[in-house]
């Protein structure tokens, strides 16, 4: 054991003698490692984020919409599709089995002010039992409106996770006046933050009112959705029905299209996986193939360290090295070469997560950060540091064989 | 002589023998040798005649290409590369005619390096190497490179190295061809101490002088042995 560690400083201290040669070789292990990394941090921060939204569509909901929740998106084939009616959810609630709740929902974008100050934020226009729909956030402050808001068309508003932050500057937002579309409303409740997506915006920059409210002040003329409570083991069946149900409701014939579209979380989960396989896979692709190369560079590198040193090799067998004694000498050379390329590697990654980290911190003014936090743990800076002792090791081993296999008289005998 | 002494180097019809397509070198003819424990031999003969050879074979550096060599009356073409190295780390103090000292090292760093094979713990290491250099007169050049020493010194690191792990037998190719007569002569006492401490020294010399020291003599002339007293 004690001989090991002798020959693996041996090994390294021939480093020194050749930092230049090292260090230029070992480049090619810093860019593997750093994409290798920023492919990962890229994956993981998307796929939690992801998962964050998928919550909050809920998988226990199906959604009606004039388009599809795609990212082949056919705006020409559907921007002439006639909008979602109210009055097509009367025929869902009264024929459909599956769905046991439902609201509408309007989506729309217009300019919310406070005081001074001005922000454009997405309505919502729904029915009072959306309060118990609304999966991933929940009233956290203040309430929701009832019935009979609802009813009176009220100027209530129920506020998104991060809008207080931006117009009352931390006072509690309930009783406060905003004005929206230009009319004064009243808030009334405010969301907990969850720093998700949906696929309509971030769901803590939404205003929610009563439909009724929404159609008097804001406009008749929004995106319509229906939000459908089902039971997730009926997903397909629901849909299904739902679509039968609104091709009746929308009048189609048998031989036109759906103009609309029923959507689920689960459609978005496979949409999603493609795009996550295809990151990972073109990831894989450059780590493969920066590892190959920086391998062969490596292995060159040791190849011409070996023929230098053939004497040294033949006095070192002379003087009772063993061939597993040179073996291990050349074999820790080349394993500190991948190390300090992984090292490089490793560093580069983390000051560079560390300035996109405050980048993203700086332009963080609506909540959007957290959406993009990369982040990289211990555990992937020790596997990394593994695949270099690894690549050190293959790459090392041919070279490290041919030393060792040196005959010591021919060796002591080269020039 | 007396007859009690032990045979360690035992060498029956040794031929080396270097095919190079259209001439073949017999760099050893047919050599017969028998060397007892505490011999003192010197090695005379011509360029070329073989000097380097016998002694590489000896030191277990190379193979014969015919005959059979017992060390220890064992046969070395039935050892394994591990046995062979510690023959080598062990047993033999090899001094080369040519330093074959490695450039980066210091001469400490140098005269360690067989002790680096050795079980040995660092500090321990580094007591011996310098008592070695002390022996041959270097202790004020402990961290001098071999660039930055003159060739004797260089020679002188080499025994120093070749001495550091008290090995019973110490092979030296031409060792003082390099010392001016007085550094010369100092190795030459110094080898002769070793003789009276019981080890066992071969030496390829051109020098009568050095010659005279030695308790038995052999000449090689074309890879034969003409002379053995
Ligand atoms: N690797 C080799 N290939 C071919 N011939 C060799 C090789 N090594 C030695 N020889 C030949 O073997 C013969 C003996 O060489 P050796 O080195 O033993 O001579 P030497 O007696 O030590 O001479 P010197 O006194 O000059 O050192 C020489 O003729 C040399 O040319
Ligand atoms: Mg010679």
């Amino acid at each position: 054991m004690n001989k090991i560690i002798k020959n693996i400083l041996i090994g390294f201290s021939a480093i020194r003698s050749s930092f230049t040669r090292v260090f230029l070789t070992s480049i090619g292990l810093t860019i593997g490692i750093f994409t290798v990394s920023i492919v990962t941090a890229a994956v993981s921060s998307v796929d939690r984020e992801f998962a964050k939204s998928i919550q909050s569509i809920g998988n226990d909901k199906i959604y009606v919409g004039r388009m599809p929740w795609s990212f082949e998106f056919d705006w020409w084939n559907y921007r002439n599709r006639p909008e979602i009616k109210e009055e097509s959810l009367d025929y869902i609630n009264q024929y459909s089995e599956y769905v046991t709740q439902s609201s509408m929902k309007q989506n729309y974008w217009t300019k919310a002010t406070y005081e001074n100050k001005a922000s454009w934020l997405q309505m919502n226009g729904v029915y009072p039992n959306y309060n118990d729909m609304m999966t991933g956030t929940k009233v956290v402050n203040g309430r929701f409106f009832s019935e009979n808001e609802w009813k009176l068309q009220r100027r209530v508003a129920i506020i998104g996770g991060s809008v207080g932050e931006g117009f009352f500057d931390g006072e509690d937002p309930i009783g406060k006046k905003i004005r929206l579309g230009g009319v004064s409303f009243e808030v009334i409740g405010e969301l907990e933050k969850t720093g998700s997506f949906t696929p309509t915006g971030s769901l803590d920059q939404v205003i929610i009112m009563p439909t009724t409210t929404f159609q008097r002040i804001l406009t008749r003329w929004t995106w319509n959705e229906f939000v459908l409570q089902i039971d997730p083991n009926n997903r397909e069946k629901a849909k299904e029905e739902v679509r039968m149900i609104m091709r009746v409701a929308r009048k189609l014939k048998p031989d036109e299209e759906d103009n609309f579209a029923v959507n689920s979380a689960d459609a978005f989960t496979k949409q999603f996986n493609q795009m996550k396989i295809a990151i990972a896979g073109m990831g894989l692709l450059v780590t493969s193939i920066s590892l190959i190369v920086s391998g062969i560079g490596i292995m060159n590198v040791m190849f011409v360290s070996v023929r230098e040193r053939t004497k040294e090799i033949g006095l070192r067998k002379a003087m009772g090295a063993t061939n597993s004694d040179i073996l291990t000498q050349f074999l820790s050379e080349a394993i500190a070469i991948a190390i300090i390329g992984g090292t490089m590697g490793i560093l580069l990654i983390r000051t560079t997560l560390y300035f996109i980290g405050s980048a993203i911190a700086n332009i963080d003014i609506n909540g959007m950060g957290s959406a993009i936090d990369l982040q990289m743990d211990l555990l992937l800076t020790f596997y990394t540091f593994m695949v270099c002792v690894f690549l050190g090791l293959i790459a090392g081993m041919v070279p490290a064989r041919t030393a060792a296999k040196l005959n010591p008289i021919d060796a002591l005998r080269h020039e | 002589m007396t007859k009690s002494r032990r045979e360690i180097i035992g060498i029956k019809s040794v031929s080396k023998i270097y095919n190079l397509g259209d001439t073949i070198v017999k760099a050893l003819d047919n050599v017969s040798l028998s060397i007892n424990e505490n011999d003192y031999i010197s090695i005379m003969g011509p360029s070329g005649s073989g000097k380097s050879t016998l002694m590489n074979i000896i030191g277990c550096l190379d193979v014969p290409t015919k005959g059979t060599y017992k060390f220890n009356n064992e046969k070395i073409s039935d050892m394994n590369d591990n046995q062979l190295a510690n023959i080598r780390n062990e047993k033999i103090g090899f001094v080369f005619q040519t330093f074959n000292l490695l450039p980066k090292l210091n001469s400490i760093q140098n005269v360690e390096v067989p002790l680096v094979y050795s079980s040995l713990g660092r500090a321990e290491r580094s007591l011996k190497a310098k008592k070695a250099l002390k022996i041959v007169g270097l202790e004020d050049r402990m961290s001098h490179k071999p660039n930055e020493l003159s060739g004797g010194q260089r020679q002188r690191v080499a025994i120093a190295r070749a001495l550091v792990n008290e090995p019973s037998i110490i092979l030296a190719d031409e060792p003082t061809g390099n010392l001016d007569s007085k550094s010369g002569t100092e190795i030459l006492n110094f080898f002769d101490s070793l003789h009276k401490a019981g080890n066992t020294l071969i030496i390829v010399t051109h020098e009568d002088s050095v010659a005279k020291r030695a308790k038995r003599r052999i000449e090689i002339f074309d890879g034969k042995i003409t002379l053995d007293e």
